[in-house]
């Protein structure tokens, strides 16, 4: 330990065997001593446990040494019983000790109950000497008193064990209460002003402005009758929402023109109830959530009739209760309404309403209060902090205006914030400008057969631009008549429509403009669908025109003609078709095949036969074909001569 | 922004100040220029009081203000750095007072009409201190461009179109630069040139002045 | 935070008369977690944002009274926001029930050429120094917990030092003169904040 090497020491027992004998020669014979477990034996076999099994209850310093020995003896004696379990002269010791336990547990038990006094009190026995020689109505008295108080002690017992299960049921709600504001805690802002538990239904912390406070109280249902049954959906508890906040609400909007033709815009049904809860999910939760629509529904209403009051338009917007008057196009008229019911008096609020042919735009409604989300989100976030730290609150692109000089154009474009009711205005504009035009080009393909018109609409689309592929076709020649192809740009106010050829045409939201281009081009079409033709069949285009300057004034667009000639030159077609007029073929022949053509004093040579003669109209309305340019194809195939 | 050059354009012999700016107006609407609103462009002066007394020359610092940039305020010492700050500095400056004085009558405005032709912004101001109308301030932007050699020639030509023998050559504060005209340019150059004919404007009255005496 | 209104005639003036709110208090660098807890619960729902900022107080000295003092401050991680110019008045003797130390208040967002510029009209560099911390608000009141540094080379924010084991806390509002219900909230959210730190109404003049 200190460095040097350890002195090593080494210990022997003395000898202090006993001597059995000692032989004449002087040699000493040892007792062997014991081995452990012999010398365990012999200490064993002097234990009387007869003597001490009764011996608790006597008391004396004795009995202590008694009990001493049997202390040290149970210690050891367990250790050998643990090593060698099938020693046999072992077995009563750890019977006595076993009988010795159990004898001392019932005697813990015994005072342990006699000390607690809830169940039994230990009263001093009297030895009354006398009570053998007592007469016995005193003895009939004596039992009926003694009957008594025990009767009263098993009914004080009884009633603390039931005022214990009742206790015991109390507590399980109150941790069921306890259990369930700790969800409501999970999912709801609350907080403890006095003794109320007050929550947090309002989209403050969210970014909203809305000055509602959206406040809700907690309310502890817990002394419900315990006769009763509980119902089944007894939730220990309940949340107290103010009173304009109740019931259901929602945002509806419309699209109504004057006139009654309006049917097509919407299309699903009414109101419909609220859905029942889900199972599950506790009972304030949807109350909750219902509150919160109603909150977010009104602050929509609210910012949309504010804006509709300050922003001046040509066509001012009327705010009447809780309806929004707006229009959008001329003779079009665009409501929004906060439709709000509380329970009761849904049937009655309802039924009015349920008259009229339900219109709703659900998307825009939708997009409301995606709007309305968007505008908390800015709040939140132009409300950064500035940097450096000293510097004061504000808009963070308006505190660069003033260092980096920001120009007039600069710093109304970091202002300019369209209004939540201009932008659902745009697109209510959109909406309806899409859905007339999906009507103008539907009506169109089902009036007109020939040639047949074909919209590719696009899936995706901005909320303010949509677009759609306008082909005009004839049946059967799809592959060579591919001539017309428009793209229609579907935007707020107008169509912008792009040609194949690059070409662009702005058109208003007016229907009749739409209407009357789609007519123009078709008749187009078919004199494009002549030339096509022409190409494939070998004949010779001669001239074409989209646009003729002669004939009779189309109210719609401009007639457009073509004139082909057979591959052999000798006859030629004229087509002109207009839109409105609608189409005029003629044939003209060649000189030779005309007899009756009176002879010329100037033309004499042969020659000048090959000169095209006289034309005459074709009736079309009489040529077999189930199409213009069907009719075209047999008419150019019978004019061509056989090779 | 683009290149600005700010020049002053002379009044026309037996001509009103007035008279001139409405023949220049004529001119640029004949070009095709289209009206848009109005402008302003001042200037105070401050003097440096205290300093005075220490033997070193009294500085000049100018707080400028201009319309075509609302929030700011430009404060400039004569050839020196130019500070751009929030219109908060006047209140500073009034802060200061005991430090720098504000010559209340050395005030210089240009006040006048903003034309627009195509990509250039021309603003032809009435120059006034006090309550007399000094002279003209033309200002041409080219507003596409921000590097002054590569536009100054299509300035200049523009510019000869209405302004005739008066336009003016290559501002000083561009070649001043240390890349030259190459480097580009900020709101800064053109309250440095607005400064420029400003002060011009200043001497001129004192030299109206002395002769008058 | 609605911005002005662009007119056609440039703004002179600006805000008049504005007076900062202020109440100051320190906390040991140990117990700082717990302040930004406790503030984070109380102030806005926004992320806590931290900042480091390099401050520099400039002096000019005239011929009689006292000198006048500026404080040009800009941001470190943010070297593209303006710098910021701010005056900042005697404090008001006023009456000794209000919560909070109040004082005239100019701020100023300037470009980057500030200090060359306020070196032409004369001011001098008096000190200056790092802050580094997080900053919280409520409504209007802003809540400023920050270290401060001393530079050891003059005009390198590198090379900086602590200057104590502590964090400055500040509590302030701006809002034009006579606005007296302010300090009331602030005293209001400072009692909040008290174990952790005490706000008071301390007067710099007093520690001069």
């Amino acid at each position: 330990m200190s460095g040097g090497p350890a002195v090593r020491v080494s210990i022997e027992s003395a000898c202090e065997k006993q001597v059995q004998e000692v032989s004449l020669d002087g040699i000493e014979t040892y007792v062997q001593p014991l081995s452990m477990s012999q010398n365990l034996a012999k200490l064993a076999q002097r234990i009387d446990f007869g003597q001490g099994s009764d011996s608790e209850d006597e008391g004396g310093e004795g009995e202590s040494r008694d009990q001493e020995w049997g202390k040290q003896e149970a210690e050891e004696d367990e250790a050998t019983v643990k090593f060698q379990p099938s020693l046999w002269p072992w077995d009563s010791v750890r019977n006595n000790l076993r009988s010795a336990l159990t004898e001392m547990c019932v005697l813990y038990d015994v005072l342990s109950v006699v000390k607690e006094k809830k169940y039994m009190t230990l009263d001093p026995v009297s030895h009354d000497v006398t009570a053998g020689k007592t007469p016995q109505v005193l003895q009939l008295i004596g039992k009926k008193k003694s009957l008594a108080t025990a009767a009263q002690l098993l009914l004080k017992g009884a009633e603390k064990l039931s005022k214990s299960v009742a206790e015991n049921q109390e507590n399980r709600r109150q941790r069921d209460f306890n259990s369930e504001l700790l969800r409501l805690r999970s999912q709801w802002k609350l907080r403890k002003v006095g003794d109320k538990i007050l929550g947090d239904l309002s989209y403050k912390s969210a970014g909203s402005l809305f000055p509602h406070h959206g406040t809700f109280e907690v309310i502890k249902n817990t002394d419900i009758d315990l006769d009763k049954k509980i119902p089944d959906d007894y939730c220990p508890l309940d949340v107290q929402i103010p009173s304009d906040l109740e019931g259901s609400a929602y945002i509806k909007v419309s699209i109504q023109k004057q006139a009654p033709d309006i049917g097509d815009l919407g299309t699903v049904s009414l109101f419909r109830r609220q859905p029942k809860a889900k199972s599950g999910s506790q009972p304030w939760h949807a109350k909750l959530e219902a509150a919160q629509n109603v909150l977010l529904c009104k602050e929509i209403f609210a910012q949309l009739s504010r804006e509709a009051v300050q922003i001046k338009s040509q066509i001012p917007h009327i705010v009447v209760k809780n309806q929004i008057i707006s229009q959008p196009f001329p003779g079009l008229q665009l409501s929004i309404s906060l439709c709000h019911s509380t329970g009761e008096k849904k049937n009655q609020k309802a039924s009015p309403e349920k008259s009229k042919p339900d219109d709703h735009l659900y998307v825009l409604e939708h997009n409301l209060h995606q709007l309305m989300r968007e505008f908390h989100k800015q709040t939140l976030s132009s409300a950064v902090m500035p940097h450096p730290a000293s510097a004061p609150f504000g808009h963070k692109r308006l505190r660069l205006a003033g260092p980096m000089a920001f120009d007039k154009a600069e710093i109304a474009s970091l202002q300019q914030n369209e209004g939540l009711l201009e932008k659902i205005i745009k697109q209510a504009k959109h909406i309806f400008l899409r859905r007339r035009t999906a009507r103008t080009i539907d009506s169109l393909a089902s009036r007109i057969e020939d040639p047949q018109i074909q919209a590719h609409w696009s899936n995706i689309n901005d909320v303010y631009e949509s677009s759609v592929k306008v082909l005009i076709t004839s049946q059967g020649y799809e592959q060579i008549c591919k001539s017309i192809q428009l793209q229609l740009n579907i935007g707020v106010e107008q169509i912008r429509v792009v040609h194949r050829d690059g070409r662009v045409i702005t058109l208003s939201h007016q229907e009749q403009e739409l209407q009357d281009f789609l007519l123009s081009q078709m008749s187009q079409h078919q004199v494009h669908a002549v030339q096509q033709l022409a190409k494939v069949m070998g004949w010779h285009v001669l001239s074409f025109s989209n646009h003729v300057g002669l004939g009779s004034v189309e109210s719609i667009g401009n007639a457009s003609a073509i004139t082909v000639a057979s591959p052999n030159g000798e006859f030629a077609i004229s087509v002109r078709n207009g839109p409105e007029s609608g189409c005029k073929v003629i044939v003209q022949f060649p000189r030779s095949q005309c007899k009756d053509l009176p002879k010329s004093d100037v033309i004499q040579d042969n020659k000048w036969n090959h000169l095209r003669g006289p034309s005459k109209e074709v009736h079309w309305n009489k040529m077999e074909g189930r199409n213009f340019v069907y009719k075209m194809e047999l008419l150019m195939a019978a004019l061509t001569p056989c090779p | 922004m683009g290149v600005t050059c700010v020049c002053q354009v002379p009044v026309v012999e037996g001509k009103s100040v007035q008279q001139t700016v409405e023949m220049l107006h004529r001119k640029l609407e004949q070009l095709g220029a289209v009206k848009q609103g109005s402008f302003c462009v001042d200037c105070e002066t401050y003097h440096a009081g205290a300093m005075g007394t220490t033997g070193q020359p009294t500085k000049f610092l100018y707080v400028m203000h201009n319309s075509e940039m609302p929030l700011s305020c430009f404060a400039l010492f004569e050839g020196g750095p130019c500070l751009v700050a929030d219109p908060n500095f006047d209140v500073l400056m009034i802060k200061l007072k005991g430090h720098f004085q504000n010559a209340k009558g050395n005030k210089v405005e240009s006040r006048g009409t903003r034309f627009q032709y195509c990509d250039f912004l021309v603003k032809v101001g009435t120059i006034t201190m006090g309550s007399s109308a000094r002279g003209i301030s033309v200002e041409v932007e080219y507003c596409p461009c921000g590097v002054p050699n590569d536009c100054w020639n299509l300035m200049k030509e523009f510019m000869q179109g209405f302004l005739g023998p008066h336009t003016p050559e290559l501002p000083m504060v561009f070649t001043a630069k240390p890349d030259g005209i190459y480097s580009p340019s900020d709101c800064s150059d053109t309250m440095a040139q607005y400064l420029e004919l400003f002060g011009k404007v200043r001497k001129q009255q004192v030299a109206i002045g002395s002769s008058m005496r | 935070m609605e911005a002005p209104p662009v007119t056609v005639m440039p703004v002179t003036g600006g805000t008049i008369n504005m007076m900062e709110y202020l109440l100051q208090g320190s906390v040991l660098d140990h117990s700082l977690d717990s302040l930004l807890h406790r503030l984070r619960g109380l102030c806005d729902n926004m992320e806590p944002e931290s900042f480091a900022d390099h401050e520099m107080v400039y002096l000019l000295k005239g011929q009689q009274g006292n000198p006048f003092l500026l404080r040009a401050r800009r941001s470190l991680d943010r070297p593209a926001s303006p710098w910021h110019l701010r005056y900042l008045g005697q404090p008001e003797v006023g009456d000794k029930s209000r919560h909070a130390l109040v004082r005239n208040c100019v701020d100023v967002a300037a470009s980057q050429s500030l200090p060359d510029f306020l070196n032409e009209m004369g001011f001098r560099m008096d000190h200056e120094f790092v802050a580094k911390g997080h900053m919280f608000r409520k409504g209007a009141l802003k809540v400023v917990v920050c270290k401060l540094f001393r530079m050891l080379v003059p005009g390198n924010t590198e090379s900086i030092e602590a200057l104590s084991l502590s964090y400055l806390v500040e509590l302030s509002v701006l809002a034009p003169a006579g606005q007296d219900t302010v300090s009331e909230d602030m005293r209001s959210f400072a009692e909040q904040l008290k174990p952790l730190v005490h706000l008071e109404k301390i007067d710099p003049k007093r520690h001069m």
